[in-house]
């Protein structure tokens, strides 16, 4: 299987501060990987400058064997790579449709063709299908600000998907989720891999929400990845257990 | 649009049509004064409003295109070129302005902008080989075309309109393609923007730009409006009078200019029935207004008629649970 996404020895310092210490993985096309790991152990940093939204200190990203470092996320994201946010991240002015538009429109015609012709003609039709996708349906005409959190996540997540990426980055979509939309999002994530053939990257808190959606998982401690298996395997891992519980506390 | 915004414009319109000819010149002026500073307000609605970009050097540009005008007429340069270039030459330096507001924002960018107001003010007063200085811009033309002369109050006041008409329909098709949402996008969540595949650079650019050469073209028919200009004409008491405008009609608001316009140019005139005081009641009822409607006259209705839309309309439990279950 070739790879979708390469980090060879990606380091982030911030002034003395080492948060990403030379990361090298690769992301497989088609599968889900997730990457787990202690608050501050450097996950939401690694995803940002994979993403362009910081640069490295050191290290290389590609994208389907391209040098992808020091990119901009616009054009990194017009590649086919997209991405969700920790932090909600809707814009809660438009409604759920018209956000779901913007996902789509700067990746058809030009910047002037934009202005000039109706570029965005089709993506009405494309964006209502995946606000039926995403179960939001009956929410299509509401200004996104006043959905609830939930539905806000599941619309975070068919923007990312709206452009038909080639690999999608999803920081923590279970956090602060109730238990129903959670389930509901697991199982249109999980739906859409199957249909779409997408690659996830997925980085996430939620251990239940990472076994039962990851195909393999790696684990990140202090910047470091200090395990990479199955889920199964990272479950017994003893390295895991401490980093996530602590020394002194073997039994937990 | 709804009926009743449809029957507010077209009301507006019959009042803006039929209005000189049952006013005297002064009340002329007034009214050519309201559509020429709705042009520049339109501008920084977009920039400020819409793309959420604040910008206190509007007066500046509306200075820009009035100077610009009056040189190239005075020089023999036509008038139909001449207001063009009031335009573009504001479209290019309000693309240089944007600049910063790549770097900075909120109040950083709002003192950048207030320094290219006062940067403007100092260059129209001192460089006196091209400006005339204090002196000012005498005798500015006002446009003939193809026999219809505009020089008498009543047929300018009607260019002025036609022009903001013209300028208002292409801003409003512009907000309605995908640009206008992308602007949208980058006031909201220039962050997320970035991450959904829009320049957010160029595109804030474009906001500053457009905005501007707007500011520009008011500053044209300003010029040919009053006739006589001058650097104080232009300096930060203009930026922040059109400032004012679109916030109190509702910034982000597309009518949001032309209410607000309307109640800068007229209620300080209104209010001379006060006589000394005049200033200063329209000082008190403008705090009166950001104290009580923040988001502007329109923003003000909006919220009204949603009320009632709810007062008629109650939502059914059933939405209601599901909303508190999610």
């Amino acid at each position: 299987m070739s790879a979708v996404l390469e980090v060879s020895d990606l380091r982030k310092t911030f002034g003395g501060i080492t948060a990403v210490d030379g990361v090298s993985f690769e992301v497989r096309d088609g599968e889900i990987l997730g990457i787990i790991g202690p608050n501050g152990s450097g996950k939401s940093t690694l995803f940002n400058c994979v993403l362009g939204q910081l640069s490295p200190s050191n290290g290389e990203v590609r994208v389907d064997g391209k040098v992808t470092t020091g990119m901009r996320p616009c054009d990194l994201n017009r590649l086919g790579v997209s991405r969700t946010f920790q932090l909600l991240q809707v814009f809660p002015q438009l409604s759920v449709r018209d956000n779901l538009i913007l996902a789509g429109q700067e990746h058809q015609g030009s910047m002037y063709s934009r202005l000039i012709g109706r570029a965005d003609a089709g993506l009405g039709e494309a964006a209502d299908q995946m606000i039926a996708f995403f179960r939001l349906s009956h929410l299509a005409g509401e200004q996104a600000g006043s959905l609830s959190y939930g539905q806000q996540k599941l619309l975070d997540a068919a923007m990312a998907f709206m452009a038909g990426p080639r690999l999608v980055l999803l920081d923590e979509p279970a956090g602060g989720v109730n238990l129903t939309m959670l389930g509901l999002l697991r199982e249109r994530l999980q739906a859409y891999h199957a249909e779409r053939k997408a690659t996830f990257v997925v980085i996430e808190h939620q251990m239940e929400f990472v076994m039962a959606l990851c195909t393999r998982v790696l684990v990140l401690a202090e910047g470091r990845l200090i395990a990479e298996g199955t889920p199964q395997d990272i479950r017994r891992n003893p390295a895991v257990i401490e980093a996530y519980l602590g020394h002194g506390m073997p039994n937990a | 649009m709804n009926r009743a915004g449809a029957i507010a414009i077209g009301i507006a319109a019959v009042v803006a049509i039929a209005a000189p000819f049952f006013l005297k010149p002064f009340g002329i002026f007034l009214i050519s004064m309201w559509a020429v500073l709705t042009i520049a307000a339109i501008g920084l609605n977009l920039t400020l409003g819409y793309a959420g970009q604040i910008s206190m050097a509007q007066g500046a540009f509306v200075g820009i295109g009035a100077y610009t005008l009056a040189l190239l007429t005075q020089a023999g340069v036509p008038y139909p070129l001449a207001f063009v270039a009031a335009g573009l030459l504001c479209f290019a330096i309000g693309w240089l302005l944007g600049y910063p507001a790549l770097r900075v924002q909120h109040h950083y960018l709002a003192f950048v902008t207030l320094a290219f107001t006062t940067l403007v003010f100092l260059f129209l007063r001192n460089e006196e080989w091209l400006t005339n200085g204090i002196y000012g811009v005498n005798g500015i033309m006002r446009p003939t075309f193809f026999g219809w002369s505009t020089g008498k109050a009543i047929d300018f006041y009607f260019f002025c309109v036609g022009s903001l008409t013209v300028l208002s329909l292409a801003t409003w098709w512009m907000l309605r393609s995908p640009w206008g949402r992308a602007f949208v996008a980058l006031r909201e969540n220039p962050i997320r923007a970035l991450s959904l595949g829009l320049d957010t650079r160029r595109y804030t650019l474009m906001a500053f730009a457009i905005g501007s050469s707007l500011g520009g073209l008011s500053g044209a028919l300003f010029a040919s409006l009053v006739q006589f200009i001058e650097p104080a004409s232009f300096g930060l008491q203009r930026s922040f009078d059109l400032l004012l405008m679109v916030i109190v009609g509702g910034s982000g608001y597309f009518m949001g200019p032309f209410v607000g316009a309307l109640i800068s140019v007229l209620l300080p005139e209104w209010m001379r029935i006060t006589e000394g005081y005049y200033l200063i009641v329209y000082a008190a009822l403008i705090m009166a207004m950001m104290a009580f409607c923040p988001y502007g006259v329109l923003g003000m209705v909006e919220r009204a008629l949603k009320a009632a839309a709810v007062r008629r309309d109650p939502p059914t439990p059933a939405l209601q649970s599901e909303a508190a279950g999610s």
